[in-house]
């Protein structure tokens, strides 16, 4: 799928823009806090129509305007589609269009339009605790399976009634939600370690593709009982009575994580703040082709000054790599032109106090 | 400002009423004839005096028992147990001809709604009687009206008397006012033994 062109009215900071995007993707050049990411924002939120920096609507609403609208013509399978938003900051209300019609909940929309995203502040899915890898996987396993997202939602609710009726201490109800949770909770924990089992070898030939050595694996930090609904009484007998002096359910996906290691050793604890940032890049390498996979088009790939911190080697090899197979459109950030592997062929725009606009030159 | 701000603060507390609507209602009733006024008024203190939960089946009622516990030509081996009130009506549309049992709502314990909330006493005062042939758990295709049923039938497991639920395939999340006639009464037609 392809973005040809994105238009913003009151979007952030930045100046209201119509773009016309080449099918390869572009460039958006600019010194820092000028609206580069915000463009990679806007051009992300029909995917979650949500900020991808997590920043609640009325912060992406352009100071003391009224709102946003974004529109994105896209090609789908050699189809064209136009998803529009907008948000309204005194009602709060939220528009989406697709193809002339309004989406009823916004749900339905999502799956129109898919990007994957690498923020410099993914380094996190390697750095942070088990929280940002469970996002991580949440959030590609919803967007390829839609099962997913509901078994996900349903599973968190669940839990929250749990936890108030292990804070109640009332075991008559504990034992309803208990019942609850099993179905859910085991699809949840079966996708994901399914999701590891696949792509495990495939990401540790990706990582060796990006110069990072080979035996780079993956593994789901779990208990793989809990992928069938019978495996759940078992260990709810187990812990039981320590959820109800904690109050908190203490089984299930909730708890997992997902390792990251090179010959056994979790990169995490061990490895390099660049080896850490290839294998933050590597896992959206695999969130796109598990995305293109399940959906049968390849989204686009939205890069924020990845360059900027990687060697020389590594930034040859990414590149090598964003032009490779199972690639499609990409949209890279930087300051500067010099800043980008000379092997970067793609349009370039610059972002400029607010102000986007083609360069007029391809470097 | 007393009397003004009491009705704020009352209309306030109504589900889906924020600050600004409960004002935007009282300046409306202020700018009516009062004559409206009080006929509202008569009609919530005759609301408040004269309406009580039935004390067979839980329904909203003048009388006790209500008009569907007096019905002689409802069978009374046929229990429904619902979350609200409005549900007895739809049920009827779609066709159920048994008794009720209005729980009263559906346990939350986020909101703090257990069991000594709801009316599951009758439903079991009922089942005492010996003429219940089977329980039809229709509360609402939700995650807490669903836990509600699982409750109220891990309630009555002893029983011996046959337990169904409506058929699956109603929309998750709603009220079961909102669903369809057509859908609701395959629903219970198609309905599901769980015990
Ligand atoms: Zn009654």
């Amino acid at each position: 799928m392809v973005a040809e062109r994105i238009s913003s009215r009151g979007f952030r900071n930045l100046d209201d823009f119509e773009l016309d995007l080449p099918p390869t993707g572009a460039v958006f050049l600019g010194p820092n806090a000028h609206g580069k990411t915000s463009i990679l924002e806007s051009l992300y939120y029909p995917v979650l129509y949500r900020s991808f920096r997590n920043a609640p609507d009325t912060e992406l609403s352009a100071w003391n305007g009224p709102g946003f609208r974004l529109t994105l013509d896209s090609v789908v399978g050699g189809e064209s589609h136009r998803t529009s938003v907008g948000f309204d900051r005194e009602t709060r209300r939220k528009r989406v269009v697709v193809d002339g019609v309004e989406v009823g909940r916004i749900t339905d929309a999502v799956g129109k339009w898919l990007a994957v995203v690498f923020l410099p502040a993914d380094l996190a899915l390697l750095q942070g605790g088990a929280a940002e890898r469970r996002r991580f996987l949440d959030r590609m396993l919803s967007l390829s399976d839609p099962a997913y997202l509901r078994a996900l939602l349903r599973y968190r609710a669940v839990i929250a009634q749990r936890n108030a009726a292990l804070r109640a201490g009332d075991a008559e109800v504990v034992r309803v939600f208990t019942d609850a949770m099993v179905e859910p909770g085991s699809y949840v924990v079966a996708r994901r370690l399914q999701w590891v089992a696949a792509w495990s070898d495939r990401y540790s030939s990706e990582s060796d593709g990006l110069g990072e050595g080979q035996r780079v694996s993956l593994a789901y930090l779990g208990n793989p009982d809990l992928a069938e609904p019978g495996g759940w009484s078992a260990r709810v007998a187990e812990v039981e009575r320590r959820e109800f002096r904690r109050g908190a359910t203490l089984i299930g996906p909730q708890r997992d994580d997902l390792q990251i290691a090179q010959n056994g050793r979790s990169l995490r604890e061990f490895g390099s703040t660049g080896q850490q940032r290839a294998a933050a890049i590597v896992l959206k390498v695999c969130e796109l082709l598990t995305l293109a996979e399940a959906h049968g088009r390849t989204p686009a790939f939205l890069l924020d000054d990845v360059f900027a911190e990687l060697d020389r080697s590594r930034q040859e090899r990414l590149t090598a790599r964003l032009t490779g197979p199972g690639m499609g459109q990409v949209f890279l950030t930087a300051p500067r032109r010099d800043e980008l592997p000379p092997a970067i062929d793609l349009e370039v725009f610059r972002v400029q106090d607010g102000r986007a606009y083609p360069a007029g030159a391809t470097v | 400002m007393g009397v003004l701000d009491d009705l704020v603060t009352e209309f306030a507390r109504l589900p889906g009423i924020g600050r600004k609507t409960a004002q935007r209602l009282t300046y409306h009733l202020l700018q009516q004839p009062s004559e409206r006024t009080r006929a509202l008024s008569a009609a919530l203190t005759g609301v408040a005096d004269r309406v009580r939960p039935c004390s067979t089946c839980g329904d909203f009622t003048e009388t006790d028992p209500c008009e569907t516990c007096k019905d002689p030509r409802r069978d009374d081996g046929l229990v429904c147990v619902v979350e609200e009130s409005s549900a007895v009506s739809v049920l009827d549309r779609a066709g159920f001809r048994g008794r009720y049992v209005v729980l009263g709502g559906h346990l939350s314990p986020l909101d703090g709604v257990g069991p000594d909330a709801l009316r599951v006493g009758l439903l079991e005062d009922r089942l005492r009687e010996g003429t219940v042939r089977e329980v039809v758990l229709a509360t609402n295709p939700s995650l807490e009206g669903e836990a509600t049923a699982t409750f109220v039938q891990q309630r009555i497991a002893g029983s011996g008397v046959r337990v169904s639920r409506l058929a699956r395939g109603l929309p998750m999340g709603g009220d079961l006012e909102f669903i369809d006639g057509v859908t609701l009464t395959h629903a219970l037609s198609a309905r599901q033994d769980v015990s």
